[in-house]
C-alpha cells in the first residue's frame, strides 16, 4: 500500500530531527539535513505515485537540485570554519552571540 | 506480491542506515551508512515507478553528494581526538525522541487516513524522462529557471570563499 511509503517518509524525518538535535558534529548534522531532505523526497514521489500526476517527482527533482547546491555550499563553509577554529564543534561555532 | 517483500527489505535497509548515520560517532561511518540509506531509498523509487527520479538519486545523491561529504571528511583527516565530546547526547537523543513520538505517531495516524491504492508498477512512460521533461518544460518552467539562478549563485558564492582564503593567506 502507498501509505507504507509516507509512513517510512515519516520515520526517517523524525531520524533526521534527532540527529539535528541531539549531535555536535557538524558533518552529522549536515547528512542529518541530507537524511531529511530525502524523507521530503520521497513523501513527494511517494504522492506523485499516488494520484498518478508527475508534479510530485518535479518536485523531487527540485529538491534534489537544492540539496545539491546545500552540500556544495555547507562543505566550503565547514572547510573554512575548520581552518579558522580548528575544532568541527558545532557549540564551538556560536559566533552571533556577541 | 514481491513489490511489498521488497519494499520491506529497502524500509529495513533505509531505516538501519538512518539510525547508524545518527549513532555513530566518528562522521565517516555516518557517511557510509547514509550513502545505505540513500541506495535503498533509490531502490523504493524504482518501486514507485519513478524511473527519472531513481537515476537522479544514484547519480546525484549517491554518487555526487556523498562522494563530496566522504571527500572533505577525508580531506580535513579527522581523528579521534579532533571530534567533539558529545557526552550529553544520549540525553538529547532521548528527550528528542519523548518530544517527537507523539508529532510522529499523529503524522502516522495521518498518512494511515489517506484512501490508499495497491502499489503497483505503473507503465505507459509514467515518470520516464520524455514524459518528465514534457511537464518540467511546460508547467514547471518559472521554478526551473529559479534553481537554475539558485545553482549559478551557489557556483559564484563557492568561488568567493574559495578566494577569500586565498587573499588573505598572500
Amino acid at each position: 500500500m502507498i501509505e507504507d511509503y509516507l509512513v517510512l517518509s515519516v520515520i526517517l524525518f523524525c531520524i533526521g530531527i534527532l540527529g539535528v538535535i541531539s549531535r555536535r558534529n557538524v558533518f552529522t548534522v549536515l547528512m542529518s539535513i541530507e537524511l531529511m531532505l530525502n524523507a521530503a523526497n520521497l513523501a513527494f514521489v511517494a504522492f506523485a505515485r499516488l494520484n498518478e500526476t508527475m508534479d510530485g517527482q518535479i518536485l523531487a527533482m527540485m529538491v534534489i537540485a537544492v540539496a545539491a547546491a546545500e552540500a556544495a555550499l555547507g562543505l566550503a563553509v565547514i572547510i573554512l570554519l575548520h581552518r579558522q577554529k580548528g575544532r568541527l564543534d558545532s557549540n564551538v561555532f556560536s559566533l552571533l552571540k556577541g | 506480491m514481491y513489490i511489498d517483500t521488497l519494499f520491506s527489505i529497502f524500509a529495513l535497509i533505509a531505516i538501519a542506515g538512518s539510525l547508524g548515520l545518527v549513532l555513530f560517532r566518528h562522521p565517516m561511518q555516518s557517511a557510509l551508512c547514509l550513502a545505505v540509506t540513500m541506495i535503498s531509498l533509490a531502490g523504493i523509487y524504482a518501486l514507485l515507478s519513478a524511473k527519472l527520479i531513481f537515476l537522479l538519486q544514484l547519480i546525484v545523491y549517491a554518487g555526487a553528494v556523498m562522494a563530496m561529504i566522504v571527500f572533505i571528511i577525508m580531506f580535513l583527516n579527522l581523528r579521534e581526538k579532533d571530534l567533539p565530546e558529545e557526552r550529553e547526547r544520549f540525553t538529547y537523543l532521548i528527550g528528542g525522541a519523548v518530544l517527537l513520538i507523539p508529532v510522529a505517531w499523529f503524522m502516522i495516524k495521518v498518512m494511515k487516513s489517506i484512501p490508499g491504492v495497491k502499489n503497483s508498477i505503473v507503465g505507459n512512460g509514467f515518470g520516464s524522462i520524455k514524459e518528465l521533461g514534457q511537464v518540467l518544460f511546460t508547467n514547471w518552467l518559472v521554478p526551473f529557471e529559479i534553481i537554475s539562478l539558485l545553482l549559478l549563485v551557489t557556483l559564484v558564492g563557492a568561488v568567493v570563499l574559495a578566494g577569500i582564503r586565498r587573499e588573505s593567506n598572500d
